[in-house]
């Protein structure tokens, strides 16, 4: 935890409407593992004067805020209608079976190597492009198994795209 | 400075208030019965429940009468058929979300949820049973949390932020996975800020925050000496 640095974004928005949000994202972005920690948490309200309960309740209602470790990579797929049936379920189960990750609601999205994480959108905006997996940020549509087997292995490879 | 006189009409009958009230208030102050569930006197009004809520003529939707401000010339209508329709499946609902077992709950008899039923004639449930699997939590030395009997009023977030002022309680997760949780969900036994007071415990109106050791009879809970000191301290004037 990098208190001087959790200081610094607090001194910078504390005061404004809605400061706590950019402050827990400045700081979870801060993160290497893009997660609050606990101890960090409980020191932002502490700095804050805010009850610990109420920044716990914040990051937890907002999908935004990760509570435990990710992956370096992300892999988003959509869940919404449009790609659900272009099978974008037979698409999240296939790569959870490649990455060994299961899909029991208390286990944990990300991979044992601590490679990749697993989220699910309920839509992306984009259902033209069904189904729609989002990896690192980067947009791809039109998915099917073999190219989405083929993009993860090159992103575990190192390759930038 | 003497606070504007309103008057609005209730039921048809000519109500006097003052300006600012909730109809919930001015009803209230007319000896009108609404029936409420997350409404606590002395506390902010949420409007969580939905089960205060009332006719106003000209406007298209029910409203809550627990956070609506009465108007001058306002027309409120309390019990209906429409309403008495919408309070039931209100009811339901909140019987479907969790594990509510009367028979077996130490607030049996003593629950404003099943008394709330009662009254309202609910005396079936037309939906699907979600029976989650939920945690009980037993690690404080006096009492007890119960997530299976929880309905997310939020009273008891609200009277230990507003009246005792810890601030112990928030509701996290969203959505159906929404849960009552003390400070970072710790159990309740190991949060510091937790001062025992019990006003959490008896601002409860179901079976989900109780006291240990007590047998159904016994477990009866008395809000009304907390409304008055939330009232008396200006928590909410």
């Amino acid at each position: 935890m990098e208190a001087a640095f959790i200081d610094q974004v607090i001194a910078s928005r504390n005061g404004r409407p809605g400061a706590l949000l950019a402050i827990l994202e400045a700081v979870q972005n801060r993160h290497p593992q893009k997660y609050l920690p606990e101890a960090t948490l409980r020191y932002i309200a502490t700095a804050m004067k805010i009850p610990p309960a109420r920044i716990y309740s914040v990051a937890t209602f907002y999908a935004l805020f990760n509570l435990k470790p990710q992956g370096e990579h992300t892999i988003c797929i959509c869940r919404g209608t449009a790609c659900h049936t272009r099978g974008s379920r037979s698409l999240l189960e296939s790569v959870r079976l490649d990455l060994g990750i299961g899909g029991g609601e208390d286990e944990s999205p990300t991979s044992p190597d601590g490679k990749f994480t697993i989220r699910t959108v309920a839509c992306f905006g984009q259902c033209a492009l069904a189904p729609v997996v989002e990896l690192d940020h980067r947009i791809c549509g039109h998915v099917n198994e073999r190219t989405l087997t083929r993009e993860v292995a090159a992103i575990a490879e190192g390759h930038d795209r | 400075m003497a606070q504007k006189k309103i008057s609005i009409r209730i039921d048809g009958e000519l109500v006097g208030a003052t300006e600012g009230m909730t109809i919930l208030e001015a009803a209230e102050g007319a000896g009108k019965e609404i029936p409420t569930l997350c409404h606590m006197d002395g506390l902010t009004a949420v409007g969580a429940c939905r089960l205060c809520v009332v006719e106003v003529a000209g406007i298209g939707r029910l409203l809550p009468a627990c956070t609506t401000p009465a108007q001058d010339g306002m027309s409120v209508t309390t019990v209906s058929a429409q309403l008495t329709r919408y309070r039931r499946m209100v009811i339901e609902l909140l019987l479907v979300e969790r594990n509510h077992v009367c028979s077996v709950c130490v607030s049996n008899g003593h629950c404003e949820l099943q008394s709330l039923a009662k009254s309202l004639g609910v005396s079936s449930v037309r939906y699907p049973y979600n029976y989650p699997r939920l945690p009980v939590d037993l690690s404080h030395t006096r009492f007890v949390l119960d997530h299976n009997r929880c309905v997310l009023c939020t009273r008891c977030v609200r009277v230990c932020a507003e009246v005792e002022g810890a601030h112990v309680w928030e509701v996290t997760n969203r959505g159906i996975k929404c849960r009552i949780t003390s400070e970072m969900n710790q159990p309740w036994g190991s949060a510091s800020s937790c001062t025992n007071c019990g006003k959490c415990v008896q601002s409860c109106p179901t079976g989900a925050l109780i006291e240990k050791g007590f047998a159904v009879e016994e477990m009866t809970k008395r809000h009304e000496n907390i409304s008055a000191l939330a009232l008396a301290k200006g928590a909410r004037p």
